[in-house]
């Protein structure tokens, strides 16, 4: 079956699918219409999006609810005041998903009931969604806050007002974007999501672009950031301000506007014209390793491998890419996560046990025995061929250590490997059988870096007729190559090898890996220095 | 829970409270994040629901710093896999990579969805009463189909396709009122 779009089957299907009714045939042209068909695709998240609304969105039906005992009051002309769902405790309102969910959580972490059925109120905290707050405070370290501020909770919202922290350290994002951090004692007052006032205090303010424009005044100064970071050290008679990326405008009552550039700072004291001199950053330091700290979190590395991930996987050249997140639980095998290159489907796990990868969260797969290996085929000719893997060697067992080689020694076919000694190999067999080319690193996988996560890849440029072996995006070797294209995977094997020998293979002929990997990719050319720097980048397990 | 840890959270029912209107305020764009891969509503909930007890679980892990809605989704991704792998209908409709598709399209139309849905409780209140009925019964009060056909005297595929119809006619109201930018 083959669904056209538009059409009244794609209507009908799409119906279907929302009420759970549709069939697998449904599913199945469904599926390979919105792979093929963007505009297709485009249209059917609008439609689920209005259906998974209504579902969703009791505010939609407050009307209803206020008119209850009253159908025959005209659907239009109540005006968005009169929601007041939240506030009558008499209206019905839909049940949060949360609440059985986390009756269980309850019983399993034995948490006092009471504490919970507290929180099954749902609406109250749904009403909240309409308060004032222009921002959030997310993190403190060691946070004292003036005694007669209202409790201020980490993850709590943040109205516009005056807060006072007496010492530690303080995060506060607000709803534009801005994030500040605070060291006591340092007074604030939130004006807006764009605004805040510092009496006296300092601070570091790092403003990402849709919260240009965000304003920071003091007892001498305005300032108005372009996009920057930059520090402020206020007391009552005097403001410096240290700009350390990027550039602000600054105003005083009697100064015109000035602006100053990355890595300078101003002093503004009285009425006098400002002093100009080199930003500083000592003051701040405790406060830029705060936000560094919070930056280098393991969730938010997780998040933004993610984020690279999705755009990776439109790379054209991508012919082959496994992040190891789903191992297929029935039939273990290894989706291709590629969105451009269809010739190579999956592959399959063979052995193996499951691990934790460069995060917690990361799932990864760890060869230890010498069965365990991953294979698939590659179909094809290539001119160039990169491949790239993140590793966690924990020994080198063997002479030769797989990471991903070619069946066989076939024409044209590679082998990259960790020698036993530490060096990165690759061998590259030539157009005639028994003509091969090994190109090695020096030795590159020392023994302080087993049990790390490392970034290997190793570029083959058949054009350049060069090799070169990197090692956490850094190039730690070069070599001409004697053989030109075209180069050929094949079937071939992660963490093995298929040596197409005897049933007794001699020990060099036993060559798996003994480590985890969490990521692999396989280009159709050849990535230049920046291109491996920035796959690393977007990777490495921490800042 | 380490001092670090301990430090963080303070108190666990402070945790809690902390979890809970984190959870609350991005219940929505959970399920609706859900949704866009398994759009049948008791299934999506069904997902959601045991997304909030891992997210309950992993709590420990969550960096406060962060938004709550794209660590919370992460998880939805993985549960909504989780769910469709032993599904073989769903796994058919999200094969190939779909399922990554639909939820990185979705993050980048979601601009224009609020633009264009942002009309939509006022088209609701354009109905007339007897679809409107049958969308709040559908929706909001969760009523099965069967009951609802009773209800209306139709039959149940009947009631289905009138929620069909009537969902059509809504995109259409969204659309129209969004499209002179008037409000």
């Amino acid at each position: 079956m083959k669904i056209a779009f538009p059409s009244p089957e794609f209507d009908a299907t799409v119906a279907a699918v929302c009420h759970g009714s549709a069939t697998d045939v449904d599913m199945s042209a469904l599926n390979m219409l919105l792979r093929n068909n963007p505009s297709a695709r485009d249209e059917y998240l609008l439609r689920i999006e209005l259906h998974s609304r209504l579902a969703s969105d009791p505010d939609l039906f407050s009307q209803a609810v206020n008119a209850a005992d009253n159908r025959r009051l005209p659907g239009i002309g109540v005006r968005d005041g009169q929601k007041i769902l939240g506030l009558n405790p008499t209206v019905p309102t839909r049940r949060s998903l949360l609440a059985p969910a986390l009756a269980v959580a309850a019983c399993l972490m034995l948490v006092a009931g009471a504490v919970w059925t507290l929180w099954f109120k749902p609406s109250a905290v749904r009403r909240g969604a309409t308060s004032t707050a222009v921002a959030m405070l997310t993190r403190t370290v060691d946070a004292h806050w003036d005694q007669g501020a209202k409790s201020m909770r980490v993850g709590g919202a943040l109205e516009p007002g005056r807060l006072r922290l007496e010492s530690g350290l303080a995060q506060v994002v607000f709803y534009s974007g801005a994030r500040m951090v605070i060291e006591g004692p340092t007074e604030l007052q939130l004006v807006s999501p764009l605004e805040a006032v510092c009496p006296a205090g300092r601070l570091l303010l790092e403003v990402p672009p849709p919260a240009r424009g965000f304003r920071l005044k003091t007892s001498q100064l305005n300032v108005v950031d372009l996009g920057t970071s930059f520090g402020i050290d206020a007391t009552r008679g005097q403001t410096a301000l240290h700009v350390f990326k990027g550039k602000v405008e600054f105003s005083a009552s009697t100064l015109a506007k000035q602006f100053l550039g990355e890595g300078r700072a101003a002093v503004v004291q009285g009425g006098a014209p400002p002093r100009l001199m080199a930003a500083n950053s000592d003051v701040f330091t405790p406060m830029f390793e705060f936000q560094q700290r919070s930056m280098a979190s393991e969730a938010y590395r997780y998040e933004q491998w993610q984020f690279a991930s999705a755009q990776l996987n439109r790379d054209p050249s991508l012919l082959v890419r496994f992040d190891f997140e789903n191992p297929g639980s029935k039939d273990w095998t290894l989706r291709n996560t590629t969105e451009r290159n269809r010739s190579v489907q999956e592959a399959t796990v063979v052995g193996c046990v499951r691990a934790e990868g460069r995060w917690r969260e990361k799932q990864a797969i760890e060869f230890q025995s010498v069965n365990d290996r991953v294979r698939l085929a590659v179909p094809g000719a290539f001119e160039a061929l990169t491949l790239s893997a993140w590793v966690c060697v924990k020994g080198l067992d063997r002479q030769f250590n797989s990471l991903f080689m070619s069946d066989g020694f076939d024409p044209g076919t590679l082998h990259w490997l960790i020698r036993g000694d530490g060096v990165l190999g690759l061998t590259v067999f030539g157009p005639g059988n028994g003509k091969f080319q090994i190109l090695a690193s020096p030795p590159a996988m020392t023994l302080d870096k087993l049990g790390m996560w490392q970034h290997l890849t190793v570029v083959i440029d058949g054009k350049a007729r060069q090799v070169v072996h990197y090692v956490n995006g850094l190039p730690v070797s070069h070599h001409p190559l004697k053989f030109g294209p075209p180069f050929r995977i094949g079937s071939a094997e992660l963490g093995n090898w298929n040596a197409r020998s005897g049933p007794d293979p001699a020990p060099t002929l036993i060559r798996n890996l003994s480590g985890s990997l969490d990521e692999f990719e396989l280009f159709s050319r050849a990535l230049n220095d920046a291109e491996v720097r920035e796959l690393y980048a977007k990777g490495k397990p921490d800042v | 829970m380490s001092t670090d840890s301990a430090r963080r959270f303070g108190d666990s029912n402070a945790t809690q409270q902390r979890f809970l209107s984190l959870f609350l305020r991005s219940e929505r764009e959970i399920f609706r994040y859900v949704a866009a891969l398994v759009p049948n509503v008791t299934d999506a909930e069904d997902i959601v629901q045991q997304t909030a007890l891992t997210l309950w679980e992993k709590f420990d892990a969550y960096d406060l710093a962060q938004p709550f809605t794209p660590w919370a989704c992460r998880f939805a991704l993985n549960k909504a896999r989780q769910w469709i792998e032993r599904r073989q209908r769903w796994q058919t409709l999200l094969d190939h990579g779909l399922a990554e598709e639909l939820a990185q399209r979705r993050q980048e139309l979601q601009p224009e969805f609020e633009l264009r849905l942002k009309h939509l409780e006022g088209c609701l209140g354009k109905l007339p009463d007897g679809q409107r009925s049958l969308v709040e019964g559908y929706y909001f009060e969760r009523v099965d189909i069967e009951t609802l056909a009773k209800r209306s005297g139709r039959s149940a595929a009947a009631s289905y396709k009138m929620l069909q119809r009537i969902r059509h006619a809504l995109q259409l109201c969204v659309e129209g009122q969004a499209k002179p930018e008037v409000a």
